[in-house]
């Protein structure tokens, strides 16, 4: 099983994200400092600014809810051109209001779609033990 | 504490040239750069040996991942400051965004602290051989593995998420961009140098235009180039006795990203606020308020940007630029109207990154735009997006 898609590469700080998608998880990294989350975790805590945040990657109900989205009708990457044409959804987490994902909405372009419209995770299984968030709406 | 530039209106522009703006220019761009770097510093009524200061920002603008060769694929301060056989006290490069902005403002202030007398600002851009934004890339990783396994790639879609995420807010409609688009490419016809020379577009054919990424068509987006232009700058004071009318800059204002976000996300709220508060600094720079402007030339990379900008310094209230520029609220040929794109933009021009919106603000302030002269005395320049570009103020009058 290949798509041809460019997987993600997992580094030293996305590893515990990556490995909860392969499980089909939606997690979100929380700074063991000040307990905010985010996304993608970054050097620094983007809330109290700590140098060390250690985060966590604690599980997401994956609801949210679309604020933009696109449909993408040519690709500059390998690996999408027999999806083509797709919808990408702006989320806002429910959960993290302040973070937003960008994913593929599953539902296919012809789907009934607005800003502020549920969503729910789903995802896509690139390779074995590879699988990307994307979304589908809820009813 | 004021927010006022100390040296506003202290340092001048005094002289410039630009290539003609072609898709593949006959020499390499390192050639093209030391020419025009020599027609704009005799233009200045100077010679290089007076040039004691060089800044400039080398970003090549595609996803591609195309090599950055320096005098092949981009041109460095320091690689034109060689080649030219100038020996300068100040050379340095802007690696930020904003690019043009950003350089002017390294070399304001360099020459207002007299690390530099006279400064040459250049930019010079190139449009790679192979298809601009096209990625081969067989895993992400890095920044780019939070978005292009999904397959959110390239500044068309980085665009078409806040573009979309506008109308939706505020009931525009594609149909409404039309009127942007259109607007640029008649101001970019009349322009000998620009690559849509003689080249206007209808209202029929942008609509005509199939979207890319939904709500984006071809036509919102420069269309890539191979250009250079070079600027002179030195303090007023030099520039008064030098053979053009000195075109000043009254303040500047940079913008960085402010919220934590996936690469290349550009939610609407971050743009708006961050531009807020860019617009907000810049206006206290330079000492004057939107209501003072009669030549403003908003970034339009993608077309977007045109009523982001708008709002933002205030020209229409908030949600209001896409009837606001329907209206023909930014008509150039229509008296009362700001004519914010009537140097053609990037739309009007191709990607020449801020460049057109400072040489039109050059050449009206200077009383050298030729048969597209207007009365103008106040112009600002934008680059880039509200929340991540910058923009500067010039004035005809020192202050
Ligand atoms: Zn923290």
């Amino acid at each position: 099983m290949s798509t041809g898609r460019p997987p993600p590469r997992p580094d030293e700080r996305s590893a515990p994200y990556w490995a909860a998608a392969a499980r089909h998880e939606l997690t979100v990294a929380r700074c063991s400092r000040c307990g905010a989350t985010t996304l993608p975790p970054d050097l620094t805590c983007p809330h109290c600014g700590s140098t060390d945040p250690a985060f966590t990657f604690v599980a997401t109900t994956g609801q949210g809810t679309v604020r933009s989205w696109t449909v993408v009708r040519t690709s500059f990457l390998p690996g999408f051109d027999d999806d083509l044409p797709f919808v990408l959804v702006d989320v806002e987490l429910d959960e993290h209001p302040h973070i937003r994902l960008i994913g593929r909405l599953l539902d296919g372009v012809d789907a009934p779609l607005r800003a502020g419209a549920g969503v729910e995770v789903a995802f896509e299984d690139l390779e074995p033990d590879v699988s990307v968030p994307a979304f589908r709406l809820v009813p | 504490m004021s927010g006022r530039f100390a040296a506003s209106g202290r340092v001048a522009i005094a002289g410039y040239a630009q290539t003609p703006i072609e898709r593949h220019a006959g020499q390499t761009l390192g050639a093209l750069a030391v020419d025009t770097a020599r027609r704009a510093i005799a233009d200045a009524g100077l010679e290089v040996a007076d040039v004691d200061g060089f800044v400039g920002s080398s970003l090549l603008p595609t996803a591609g991942g195309h090599a950055a060769e320096d005098g092949v694929s981009i041109v460095s301060p320091n690689w034109l400051a060689q080649h030219l056989g100038a020996n300068p006290r100040y050379a340095v490069g802007f690696t930020g965004i904003g690019q043009l902005p950003g350089s002017v403002a390294l070399a304001v202030n360099a020459v207002a602290s007299g690390a530099a007398e006279v400064v040459l600002v250049h930019r010079a851009l190139h449009n790679p051989p192979s298809r601009y934004h096209g990625n081969p890339m067989t895993a992400a990783a890095g920044q780019q593995q939070w978005t292009a396994p999904q397959g959110y790639f390239s500044p068309l879609a980085m665009i078409a998420l806040p573009y979309n995420e506008y109308l939706q807010r505020y009931g525009a409609r594609r149909d409404d961009m039309a009127a942007v688009v259109v607007e640029a490419r008649k101001n970019g016809a009349r322009i000998p140098w620009s690559y849509w020379h003689d080249q206007p577009l209808t209202t029929e054919d942008y609509l005509a235009a199939p979207t890319l990424f939904d709500p984006v068509c071809r036509y919102d987006c420069d269309i890539p180039v191979d250009g250079v232009a070079t600027f002179v700058f030195t303090t007023a004071e030099r520039a008064r006795h030098l053979p053009h009318r000195p075109v000043h800059v009254a303040g500047y204002a940079m913008s960085a990203l402010s919220r934590h976000r996936l690469p290349l996300h550009w939610p609407l709220d971050d743009i708006v606020d961050g531009g807020a508060e860019l617009a907000r600094r810049l206006w206290s720079h330079a000492g004057i308020g939107p209501a003072d402007v009669d030549l403003p030339q908003v970034y339009d990379g993608f077309s977007p940007f045109v009523w982001l900008w708008l709002e933002v310094l205030g020209f229409c209230p908030p949600g209001e630029a896409h009837r606001f520029v329907a209206d023909g609220g930014i008509d150039s040929d229509r008296p009362g109207a700001l004519p914010a794109l009537s140097g053609g933009g990037a739309l009007g021009n191709g990607r020449m990154h801020g460049v057109p919106q400072m040489l039109e603000c050059y050449l009206q302030l200077s009383g050298r735009a030729g048969e597209r002269q207007r009365d103008a005395h106040v112009g600002v320049a934008c680059h880039s997006s509200p929340h991540h570009g910058g923009a500067v103020v010039y004035t005809r009058d020192p202050a």
